[in-house]
């Protein structure tokens, strides 16, 4: 890189003499220390490849910020610039510092430290003058390519920045070329091969290594996820369903369940106020005997549930499931909570007893008992209020009758299962849905359920999670996507406990029975966006395609990102038998060193020498063997000279001397007379029974 | 066969006493189609050994005795006016012989000696416009005084190259001395000699030793000994192509001597100092000495067996 050009102004011999003066720690460094020039390109190709992917994470004016420096430095490049003064770059870098706070992410996130980390890393541009600064930007490119693990895991990342590793390292490989022969296809190559060669190292670093809990903890990501959430208007769940994100994969260890029994149960919502309902706060504890318990000798359904990131910690699980993964808790309103709010793909295992009854005691516990029947004040949905209880008096006070008598409504008066129903006042809504615009969407139902249910005094929640999924023929497990999100009613029953109606499956059997696809009209059908529209329609090869990709991706997150401390427990069990630190340290050991051999193996397998003929080696072999009886062979010393050597030092006799060097002439120098394995094998016991007698000599 | 290399061998040393490994390196290096450079004090038998190679084989011959003063046209010939005819007739000059002796061909001038340049690589010379075909066979044997002593011009390795082999003689051992003191200057019987062989019978010989074959793990050998004077510290430059096509033709040579129709290592071995001394110069040495080291180091540096 011509750096003393660049930055010397046209002006000759006044400014060579300023630069000259101003000192010689940077101007006077020797060519060696320079960037070469082609290697400069490769360093800034591997810079916007390891930035690219921020892009998803991190706000877009950091890019401009790049982009301009990556200007400016072309311009450096071409001398047509000089590099930035001191009080330029001061004013840069306090304008980031003021652009990242005035994007409005908190100080100590981890958005704010990834922000600052990538515009040191663009900024670092315009600054790089020596190798010394190439190597930091290298290096920052290695932590920011391990950074972005933060954001995202998925195994598309992981292979892209694999090859953003490759062209980092492929820049390192450049920097040390000769400046007078850079080839960046060859720095390429060399680095691709250099990141091959530690792949199995990686494997087994990966399979080994303790996970060591962080000594400190590193704030993670808050960015905003698709999902249920614990406010749920009539109409949220119908904006859920226009996504084709995954919501979690479940693993069932036999048979799957029929879809239609499907209900992946999330939260439970109680409150309702302005026409929103919204999940209630603490519970009260489990009371003694109140926790339910399978039946001895019962089988559930046992399953593992791959969660995507949620940011919150409620899990999903058929009813009525019960934990096997420490950690996670069944709560009193029976749903399944995590530990920590979910910010990676999170792994339980669950087991589902589906005849276990729910709060099955005589009596509801008094606080539950008013939370599951508490309505907000009068005013609000009289219409509905009054129809309920007229119903109510008309069933005799029976639960069972006003549900059915609901549902009976629903299916027999013109009601409409739909995506897009007309909007709803907030005071009210239930009058206006349930007597006016009769379309909606399965919040609007089992809303309007769980309304009259508890105008009648009957105990009802409403029940937010998913309904469904689809089973993906590659591994067999079921995906659930966020367009299968389900909102459905539970209302209590003295000695029976908690019972599950749907009155969605009043209006739209199809969608209990077959999925949202079946249930849509065209109208909503054409409000789908493309993917999930072709995930609907999909034929043939492409959505072989698609359950492959996600095949795949499954088994990334079985293997790769739950290979947490417990899995790797479980493996260093399976190994090693008792894990000690010893034996892991051992373990690590012998299989680092195993995987560096094979590295080693190959290498040297490719710079072998061409094989040896075999009589060579049968004979290399004998002479090994003889200068340890004490008769070494000079390495200048002919096979047949050698011979007569051993013969005129007693150790063969006169004849088979002779017989000796014939053989081993004819074999190794007389082309004319072929030999075969035979001839080999003769050999080689010929020269046994000469090293044997010298051995024996030698003892003498 | 066999019979007219042993009759060969002996006339030789009936002239030439106690000196049977050169005689032999000799007379190899004329079956392999190739020039010999002998190198040694005056008065060391050099001429003698070419004269008496050149009656045995039934070559003719000629002498040119370099000095400093030799012109090329002394070597080659020239063209004379000839009054009777009117024309120009060219003067065959003393290469004009199957075996031609340069005598200490390190006192002529650079000029001089390219004249046998062209000669002994193209078996023609050129003379005035015209190219002349030598006779056939043809053999360059040249003697010099070693290059440490005064008034000579070294010659340049790309002549060094051309000449197969380079041998010195040295002293004689006491017996053969005293055989030689006491037997009177053999020099009286060079005359006496009868040509053992023939023209066509050297062909055949000549032809004999293309035929005798080298197996495999010998040219392995052969490679091993050339990549070893490329790659060891202690030598300025490696052998050349057609030093290592050198080597492994006079080992055929040397094979077919001892009546073997194939090469054994030792053949090599034994042809090894002749052919490769002169071709190689030691990295720490300027001034070109130290080949006879250089070639023993060479020999002990590589396993005859791969």
């Amino acid at each position: 890189m011509a750096s003393e050009g660049e930055a010397m102004p046209a002006g000759g011999a006044r400014g060579g003499l300023r630069t000259g003066a101003r000192g010689g720690a940077a101007r006077g460094r020797g060519i060696a220390y320079q960037i070469p020039r082609n290697t400069l390109a490769l360093l800034m190709i591997a810079q916007v490849a390891v930035v690219l992917p921020y892009l998803l994470h991190l706000s877009p004016w950091l890019i401009a910020v790049g982009l301009f420096c990556g200007y400016w430095r072309s311009g450096v490049y071409q001398g047509r610039w000089d590099y930035p003064r001191r009080w330029v770059k001061a004013v840069l870098v306090a304008a980031s510092i003021g652009g990242v706070a005035l994007t409005g992410v908190s100080a100590f996130s981890l958005e704010a430290a990834a922000s600052l980390l990538i515009l040191a890393f663009a900024l670092k541009l315009i600054e790089m003058k020596s190798r010394r600064d190439a190597y930091l930007v290298i290096f920052l490119g290695y932590f920011a390519i391990a950074t972005l693990f933060l954001f995202d895991q998925s195994i598309a990342v992981a292979v892209y920045q694999i090859g953003a590793l490759m062209l980092v390292t492929a820049a390192l490989v450049g920097l040390n070329q000769l400046v007078t022969r850079v080839r960046p296809l060859e720095s390429l190559r060399v680095s691709a091969l250099l990141v091959l060669q530690a792949l199995p190292l990686t494997v087994v670093l990966f399979l080994f290594f303790p996970r060591v809990a962080p000594l400190w903890s590193v704030p993670l990501p808050s960015s905003s996820v698709t999902g249920l959430s614990d406010r749920m208007k009539p109409g949220d769940v119908a904006e859920l369903t226009r996504s084709d994100e995954l919501a979690f994969r479940a693993v069932f260890a036999g048979e799957v369940p029929p879809k239609r029994a499907l209900y992946w149960r999330g939260l439970t919502y109680s409150r309702f106020v302005e026409g929103t309902w919204s999940a209630a706060g603490l519970l009260p504890e489990w009371g003694t005997a109140e926790r339910p318990a399978p039946a001895a000798g019962a089988s559930g359904i046992d399953y593992e549930v791959l969660l995507e990131p949620t940011s919150s910690d409620w899990l999903f699980g058929l009813d009525l499931a019960l934990p096997a993964t420490p950690g996670v808790t069944l709560e009193r309103d029976f749903r399944l909570t995590a530990p920590d709010p979910v910010l990676s793909v999170f792994r339980y295992r669950v087991t589902s007893y589906p005849d276990l009854g729910m709060d099955q005691a005589p009596r509801l516990p008094d606080r539950l008992r008013i939370r599951e029947t508490w309505l907000p004040d009068d005013g609000d949905n009289p219409r509905v209020r009054a129809y309920a209880r007229s119903l109510m008096s008309a069933a005799g006070g029976d639960a069972e009758a006003l549900v059915a008598a609901v549902v009976a409504q629903i299916r027999s008066e013109p009601y409409f299962y739909t995506l897009s129903p007309p909007p709803l006042q907030d005071r009210n809504s239930i009058d206006e849905f349930w007597f006016q615009t009769r379309r909606g969407f399965c919040t609007h139902y089992a809303g309007a359920l769980v309304f009259m249910l508890r105008a009648a005094g009957v105990p009802a929640r409403m029940v937010g999670g998913y309904q469904g999924g689809e089973i993906n023929p590659v591994t067999g497990h079921v995906m659930v996507r966020q367009y299968d999100a389900h909102a459905w009613v539970e209302y209590w029953l003295a000695g029976e406990g908690w019972r599950r109606v749907d009155p969605t499956a009043a209006v739209a059997p199809a969608r209990i029975e077959e999925g949202l696809n079946a249930a849509l009209s065209p109208e909503d059908r054409e409000s789908l966006s493309a993917l999930t529209a072709a995930r609907f329609d999909g034929v043939g090869v492409f959505r072989d395609l698609l359950y492959w990709a996600d095949s795949l991706e499954h088994r990334w997150n079985l293997w790769v990102i739950g290979y947490d401390t417990h899995l790797q427990a479980d493996v260093l069990q399976d190994l090693l038998g008792e894990i000690t630190p010893a034996r892991v340290g051992l373990a690590l050991l012998l299989a680092g060193g195993a995987s560096l051999g094979a590295v080693a193996l190959v290498l040297f397998w490719r710079r072998r020498s061409a094989p040896r003929h075999p009589v060579e080696g049968a004979f290399q072999d004998f002479c090994r063997r003889l200068a340890g009886a004490g008769w070494p062979r000079r390495p200048d010393e002919a096979p047949a000279s050698y011979l007569r050597r051993l013969e005129s030092g007693g150790v063969i006799g006169a004849d088979q001397a002779g017989a000796l060097v014939a053989e081993v002439d004819r074999l190794l120098y007389n082309p004319g007379a072929g030999w075969g394995r035979q001839d080999l094998r003769r050999l080689r016991s010929q020269l046994r029974r000469v090293r044997l007698r010298a051995a024996l000599g030698a003892r003498r | 066969m066999k019979e007219q290399i042993e009759a060969v061998i002996a006339a030789l040393n009936d002239v030439l006493l106690g000196k049977e490994n050169q005689i032999k390196l000799a007379f190899a290096c004329l079956l392999a189609r190739g020039h010999l450079l002998i190198e040694d004090l005056p008065g060391m038998g050099k001429t003698l050994l070419s004269h008496a190679l050149a009656r045995t084989l039934g070559l003719s011959y000629n002498r040119i005795q370099f000095t400093s003063d030799v012109l090329p046209s002394d070597i080659i010939g020239t063209s004379v006016f000839e009054r009777d005819s009117g024309t120009f007739r060219f003067i065959e000059g003393p290469l004009f012989a199957q075996l031609v002796l340069a005598d200490e061909i390190n006192r002529a001038t650079p000029k001089s000696q390219s004249a046998l340049l062209e000669a002994m690589e193209e078996h023609q010379v050129t003379a005035d416009g015209e190219t002349r075909p030598l006779p056939d066979p043809f053999f360059v044997i040249a003697t010099q005084n070693p290059v440490t002593q005064g008034g000579t011009f070294p010659l340049p390795e790309s002549q060094l190259d051309r000449f197969l082999m380079r041998i010195e003689l040295g002293y004689p051992d006491p017996d053969a001395e005293r055989a030689l003191l006491r037997g009177g200057d053999k020099r009286r019987g060079l005359a006496a000699i009868e040509p053992v062989l023939d023209v066509d019978a050297l062909k055949v010989l000549q032809q004999a030793v293309d035929d005798v074959k080298a197996s495999d793990p010998l040219i392995d050998y052969v490679q091993r000994l050339v990549a070893h004077s490329r790659r060891g510290q202690e030598f300025a430059y490696g052998l050349s192509p057609r030093g290592a096509l050198a080597l492994l033709h006079a080992a055929r040579a040397w094979a077919l001597i001892h009546d073997r129709r194939h090469v054994v290592p030792e053949d090599v071995q034994a042809v090894l100092p002749g052919v490769v001394e002169h071709r190689l110069r030691e990295a720490a040495d300027y001034a070109g000495h130290g080949g006879a080291a250089l070639a023993q180091k060479l020999l002990a540096g590589v396993d005859v067996v791969g």
